[in-house]
């Protein structure tokens, strides 16, 4: 017994994390992505450290004046600073970025796999209501909600999240389908596990690698989507920095203050960008026909 | 520069008093990130433009040739020769898109920009000068009579005075049927959005070119004129046109007496006027005039800068003012009439009760602050909510400081009256517009009374919902913005009993729910020795102080951008219609 083990070739257990964090780290972008999304958490969670001004102290004879010591973006409308509201903006966009992922992504996975696990009526009924949500590009659901329940940082968050649950809803389905028909489940169902359990302990964890990779990528496009409806002024309200309005009112001084508007744009750039990169990366580390 | 004409907003706030925002805010809204443009695009051409003929296809913005006089059916013009090569003046309006064309309830300025150029009145405000009255479609300003105890004005119209000619009736003269069809449109609140402004007046014809207005109760020239000059209900429309059309159609295709003619407006796009050369002070110097719908003061400025427009609505700022003047070829036009800026505090819930409570909040208030945020000479800060800067009864710094009521920034004695009025955390919830001429005034009043340890939070919505709210009470403190054209109007409007929000019995604009000047103000409006007057108005806006019913900060002027090839044919001091005013002696050289 002991012999036959030790002629064995050594076969080197990998875990299925371990694998992933492997593929995980051999991306490049991914690693870039990650330790962007570190730094902009790092910002947002240090704020007060690091902004050098209150970034609600106004000063309106010094309103609009260029880079300066102390001052190197440059003064906005009221003669704030701008590097600290930029600062500062971190904070609603990542937190509207987050929470309202985090919401939708909740809803919509319990939309999703309900409607799988239980099919029927309530499986038609679900997901009907989700192809017509989906049928909205996402910015104009989130400006009808923002419209109808009005602006403000809870309401916004509602207004995305709302948005952004029939995405998920549509990627829990699939899988759940087909799930719930496997023998674990059988099995587990045969043990007396009852559907909420069935669902919660053996079909979501089945299904979260995917939603993880959407959370991801969609909480890029939450934060776009926050900046484009504080833009328009349905979302954060004054005077909470946002970068989307701090790119609104640049925009009327865009010739003569670039910066004022340039600057957010920037962030809001990089911050996308960023969590773009950390979601391609978690996709491609996930999809098992990527790996190689 | 644009919308922020509170006047008459009534109707269009009441329009959208429903929800949180218009189903046109919301398109608007959504144009502006242009990525839903087909989308609305679509939508709008489903709803169609109603009733407007977009027949003819849109001339090209380039230099103009293209639209010369249009003829008439059945008319031979008499005026000056049209040339084929007038050039077409381009006009950037600020705004997203039309309201209504109808001259009786057009009220903000891109549709009064738009009707000032289509109609006439009896008599009108010198192009350029609102300060002088001139005859128009009369042939001179009459002097009133005392008959029977009531006081009548005899009008004498001008002879070979043609209409437009319609899309349902041809060119026919104006004459004394039309102006009391159209008064008596004005005068009635069904038809006219300024039907107040006529009660207790009567109109008639006495021939084909004489008219009798009689008014039960006299009125001084200076207040009685205004309703009969070119301004709100006092334009002239056509009975045929009206009567031929219904009071929809009329809304998107005027029918005037003015320089230029309407051809055909394309929503959200542009309005194309041309000129009538069987005008009756002669064929316009221009071939026409292109209105062009430009809601981002970015793209107007762009527009200006590159030669695509002429004339763009500018943005109240100095350093805007600044900028365009220091580019070649343009120039910046800074005119009256100028809007006051002021605060009210409503006084009937705690604790703005406290009229310490209220001074305390004024004391709070940097007007210096509040003007840096537009500039002089774009702005000026008024010490009286009826300001001497603009008019007769208003008070100077001078004299507001002698009365102890100027208010100066002191934000000690803002927190010493707090604590004499024993309130601790106070802390208001407003709404305000999105417009940058209020929201800058709620954002900086924001941090200046956040020094004091006052908390006001602000919710930002759409201009007419703002409005609306307003009307319905919901705002603590009211930015208001407004011209009145003299303290009567002011006081009345703002500070009688009458006027309150929601509860007076004519519910008006009285945010401050004040009521202790009634009597003042009704003396003074019965005075007759204008001394007296202006004395009794100076009284009232003392005591509007004292009370600290309303704080007032400031007036902006007009701002508009133009090429320096535009000559607008007149000095360009003061203007009722807030533009610059293009007629028929307005030209481009070179």
């Amino acid at each position: 017994m002991a012999q036959a083990e030790a002629t064995l070739p050594s076969v080197r257990y990998v875990s299925q994390r371990r694998r992933l964090w492997r593929t995980f780290t051999q991306n490049r972008a991914a690693l870039v992505g990650l330790a962007m999304v570190a730094i902009i958490v790092f910002v947002a969670v240090a704020a007060p450290l690091l902004a050098p001004h209150d970034p609600l102290e106004q000063s309106v004879v010094n309103r609009l004046t260029p880079p300066s010591e102390g001052y190197p973006l440059g003064r906005d409308d009221y003669g704030r600073d701008i590097l600290s509201r930029i600062i500062y903006g971190a904070r609603a966009a990542l937190l509207v970025g987050i929470v309202s992922v985090a919401f939708g992504g909740l809803l919509g996975t319990a939309m999703g796999t309900v409607a799988g696990f239980r099919g029927g009526r309530v499986e038609t009924t679900i997901m009907r209501v989700v192809d017509v949500m989906l049928a909205f590009p996402d910015l104009i659901t989130g400006l009808l909600v923002a419209a109808v329940l009005g602006g403000g940082m809870t309401n916004l968050i509602l207004a995305i999240g709302l948005t952004i649950a029939p995405r998920f809803a549509r990627v829990a389905h699939g899988p759940t389908l087909s799930l719930k028909n496997k023998d674990f489940v059988e099995a587990a169902r045969a043990l007396g596990a009852r559907d909420g359990r069935l669902l919660l302990v053996h079909i979501v964890p089945n299904v979260a690698g995917e939603l993880l990779v959407l959370a991801s990528l969609w909480t890029a496009s939450a934060i776009r989507l926050e900046a484009s409806l504080s833009f328009i002024g349905l979302g954060v309200q004054p005077p909470t920095p946002s970068w989307g309005q701090m790119i609104r009112d640049g925009t009327i001084h865009l010739t003569d203050v670039p910066l004022f508007s340039l600057a957010p744009g920037i962030a809001l750039l990089l911050t996308v960008l960023a969590f773009n990169l950390l979601g391609d990366g978690l996709r491609d580390a996930l999809d098992p026909k990527a790996q190689a | 520069m644009n919308q922020q004409r509170d006047r008459e907003m009534h109707e269009l706030a009441a329009a959208v008093a429903g929800g949180q925002i218009s189903r046109r805010a919301l398109l608007r809204r959504a144009a502006m990130i242009g990525l839903s443009a087909p989308v609305i695009g679509g939508l709008l051409a489903a709803c169609g433009g109603g009733g407007n003929e977009e027949t003819e296809p849109t001339s090209p913005a380039g230099e103009g040739n293209g639209s010369t006089a249009t003829t008439e059916p059945g008319e031979t013009p008499s005026g000056g020769a049209p040339s084929g090569d007038r050039p077409v003046l381009r006009f950037a309006l600020d705004a997203a898109d039309l309201g209504t064309l109808d001259p009786h309830y057009a009220s903000s300025t891109p549709d009064r920009t738009v009707v000032d150029m289509i109609f006439n009145a009896l008599v009108r405000y010198k192009p350029g000068d609102s300060s002088q009255f001139e005859p128009d479609l009369a042939t001179e300003i009459p002097e009133p009579e005392i008959v029977d105890g009531k006081q009548v004005w005899t009008f004498t119209l001008r002879q070979g005075v043609m209409w437009h000619p319609g899309p349902q009736t041809e060119s026919y003269e104006l004459t004394a049927d039309d102006v009391v069809f159209s008064l008596q449109k004005s005068a009635n609140s069904d038809t006219s959005a300024y039907a107040a402004e006529y009660t207790g007046m009567t109109f008639e014809k006495v021939d084909d070119y004489t008219v009798r207005i009689t008014l039960d109760t006299p009125l001084s020239p200076l207040l009685f004129l205004p309703k009969v000059a070119n301004y709100s209900g006092g334009f002239i429309m056509s009975q045929r046109a009206v009567e031929a059309m219904g009071p929809d159609a009329i809304k998107t295709h005027p029918v005037g007496t003015g320089p230029f003619m309407f051809q055909n407006y394309t929503p959200q796009n542009t309005i194309e006027l041309v000129a009538w050369d069987n005008y009756f002070r002669g064929a316009p110097k221009l071939a026409g005039v292109t209105l062009r719908f430009m809601p981002d003061p970015s793209s107007r400025e762009l527009a200006l800068q590159s030669g695509e427009m002429d004339v763009v609505d500018g943005i109240s700022e100095a350093r805007w003012v600044d900028k365009i003047n220091a580019i070649d070829g343009l120039t910046a036009d800074v005119f009256g009439v100028g809007e006051v800026t002021f605060v009210n505090f409503d006084m009937s819930r705690e604790p703005l009760s406290d009229v310490r409570v209220r001074q305390a909040l004024a004391y709070a208030m940097n007007r210096e602050e509040h003007l840096a945020l537009f500039g002089e000479p774009v702005a000026q800060s008024v010490y009286s909510v009826a300001p001497a800067e603009l008019m007769a009864g208003g008070l100077t710094r001078e004299e507001a400081e002698q009365a102890g009521v100027a208010y100066d920034y002191d934000p000690d004695r803002a927190q010493q009256l707090l604590a004499e009025a024993g309130v601790q955390n106070l802390t208001f919830e407003v709404v305000t517009s999105e417009l940058d001429s209020y929201r800058k005034h709620y954002e900086a009043l924001q941090a200046q009374l956040a020094k004091i340890g006052v908390t006001l939070t602000v919710n930002v919505v759409d201009h007419p919902t703002f409005h609306s709210l307003i009307r319905e009470n919901v705002n603590p403190i009211v930015i208001y913005i407004a011209f009145r054209p003299n303290p009567d109007a002011y006081f009345s409007q703002f500070f009688h009993s009458d006027a309150i929000v929601v509860t007076g019995p004519k519910p008006n604009t009285n945010f401050s729910h004040y009521d202790k000047v009634d009597d003042l103000i009704e003396e003074a409006r019965a005075e007759t020795d204008p001394d007296r007057q202006v004395e009794l108005w100076k009284e009232i806006n003392t005591r509007i102080l004292q009370d600290m019913a309303a704080m007032p900060l400031l007036y902006i002027n007009q701002v508009y951008g133009r090429s320096k090839r535009v000559d607008y044919g007149h000095e360009l001091k003061s203007s009722l219609a807030l533009y610059p005013q293009i007629t028929e002696l307005t030209t481009i050289t070179g």
